[in-house]
């Protein structure tokens, strides 16, 4: 067990609509997200004294938000990265609320993802200007190799030759996450798919295809943590920080380097220290969010964070597993493959939502915690849903992760 | 027609730029470390292996092997437009386990990509300034 294993809780979870495109600014999104959080909570302005965000240059920062709302900081860092910084900043926050650096903190991401810049190198309109690339992107980026979807394509090209899964196993990730998606009136993308719907659609890099691929939006999303005491006057049932990781790098963070394989990646290195602090195996994990800037990547994190065995997610994923009322239900949201891209934030907010009993879905007593389980009738809470893990992604080289425990179940 | 002037180019730094100029000559050369013997690419500060900093470009065989591949279809990159859906291999070099190159295989070869495909290098002159390190199959 941690030395701070549940003396933390998220206490307030709120977000933009994912737009395409939203004509804001990241101030105006992250103010918006930041606000629906503090009302979620329960909490006033002058009970916030510490934030923090990470952005790629593309962002505002967190003493804007905070005069834009009111607050006076007593902690407020910005940092680089995308999608291994959600849970890396759950991590630090703990440990600032422990030490007394302040007493209540949001976390948030605000980004124009679609309209402004694109993670895929495209402008809005069209490829990006010429580029120099400086450092290691010399050595990528002049033959035409500068996206993830082309990176992480590579490492799932060798990882289906290597064990034999094909991209049928793929397709039910995206199958899973979108019927998922079918159920929160929140998602872009809410039509469910078929195994043959994937199979059929567009190449955008060999081995991945356009339902392989996440949705780019422009979104702002926010959660707030603070200690367990605060936890119990606020409004909304207490979701307790079990464990985590932050930013663990596989031995080398070049990201095709000293690896058994360029698919053994950094969550393998990050999965005991994981399950250790949080004092759990991962068979009492009820629910997870498996980062699915790609299907790989869902794919990929099952096998490192030991859900399943080495070489095995292709089966592993196979008769709908992934879905809910099944054994491991996953990205419940929709994840970024069908509700929209946050960088990883909407994936931990979901799991709140969850444990909270009060997944925002077509039940009317949802917010008080009344679900039908009925998904014809467009339930989607997850039945005595008590344990969520939470899996980021960077890169195959970093990772981030948090189990997170609820007790409304 | 994109240029190649619309490419990504190198911003060649005082550390990269011995591979840079030995591909103008049409020679492929690789940073090694002069203690331990460790290829080490990209170009490192300090030797991956043994952190000496004693580090000299030598040259290698120009053969490997692909160790995996994608095919990129979508008009991202500035300059590419005209070659899609182009290959991207990833090339471990046969001097040593994990000594990996990003590259293109030649345009008439992309047909018989297949991971574990013997390769060797070939030099595309893109300008007076550039040359760029590609492969093709040798069996
Ligand atoms: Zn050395």
């Amino acid at each position: 067990m941690g030395a701070l294993t549940d003396k933390y809780c998220i206490v307030g979870v709120g977000e933009t609509p994912h737009m395409r495109p939203s004509n804001r600014t990241t101030l105006s999104m992250a103010c918006e997200a930041v606000k629906k959080a503090m009302a979620d909570a329960g909490l006033e302005p002058r009970d916030v004294d510490g934030m923090t965000s990470y952005q790629a240059g593309d962002s505002t920062t967190s003493n804007h938000v905070a005069t834009s709302l009111g607050m006076r900081l007593n902690y407020s860092v910005d940092i680089f990265g995308g999608g291994s910084s959600t849970e890396a900043l759950i991590g630090n926050t703990i440990g600032l609320l422990e030490a007394g650096y302040c007493k209540t903190m949001v976390i948030f991401r605000s980004m124009n993802g679609r309209s402004g810049r694109r993670m895929g190198g495209q402008a809005p309109s069209g490829p990006v200007p010429p580029t120099r690339a400086a450092e290691d992107n010399q050595f990528m980026m002049p033959w035409g190799w500068t996206s993830p979807a082309q990176r992480f394509g590579m490492s799932a090209m060798r990882y289906l030759r290597d064990t034999g899964t094909t991209t049928k196993s793929l397709a039910e990730i995206a199958v899973a996450h979108r019927y998922h998606a079918s159920l929160n009136p929140k998602a872009v993308m809410r039509h469910p798919i078929t195994i043959d719907d994937h199979q059929n659609s567009r190449w955008v890099v060999k081995p991945l295809r356009l339902l392989d691929c996440c949705l780019e939006t422009d979104v702002s999303a926010c959660l707030i943590v603070t200690s367990r005491e605060r936890a119990y006057d606020l409004r909304q049932p207490p979701v307790f920080i079990m464990g985590g990781t932050g930013r663990t790098m596989a031995p080398n963070s070049a990201w095709n380097y000293s690896r058994p394989e360029i698919h053994y990646v950094a969550g393998n290195y990050g999965r005991n220290r994981l399950f250790g602090m949080a004092g759990i195996s991962q068979k009492d994990v009820n629910l997870i969010s498996c980062y699915d800037a790609f299907t790989f990547t869902t794919l990929i994190q099952l096998e490192a964070y030991g859900f399943c065995g080495k070489g095995e997610a292709g089966e592993f994923v196979k008769g709908g597993r992934l879905q809910i009322d099944h054994e491991l239900p996953s990205n419940l949201s929709g994840g970024h493959l069908s509700e929209g891209y946050t960088h990883g934030v909407s994936m931990v907010i979901e799991n709140v939502r969850q444990l909270r009993h009060r997944a925002d879905d077509a039940c009317p007593g949802w917010a008080e915690g009344t679900h039908s389980y009925d998904r014809q009738a467009g339930c989607r809470q997850v039945k005595d849903a008590r344990i969520a893990a939470c899996l980021g992604w960077g890169t195959e080289t970093m990772s981030s992760s948090a189990i997170l425990r609820g007790i409304a179940a | 027609m994109a240029t190649a002037r619309e490419k990504p180019r190198p911003l060649i730094d005082n550390l990269t730029r011995p591979f840079w100029e030995a591909a103008r000559e049409h020679r492929l050369v690789i940073q090694r470390c002069q203690d331990c013997r460790y290829f080490n690419h990209p170009p490192r500060s300090v030797c991956n292996a043994c952190h000496s900093a004693a580090l000299t470009f030598e040259p290698v065989s120009g053969r490997g092997t692909i160790y995996s591949f994608s095919v990129m279809y979508q008009p991202n990159v500035a300059g590419f437009g005209d070659e899609l859906p182009y290959l991207n291999i990833l090339v471990e070099l046969e001097e040593q386990p994990q000594l990996f190159l990003v590259s293109n295989l030649s345009e008439v070869q992309r047909e018989q990509v297949r991971i574990g495909g013997q390769v060797e290098v070939y030099f595309e002159d893109v300008d007076a300034e550039l040359t760029l390190p590609k492969f093709r199959l040798i069996a």
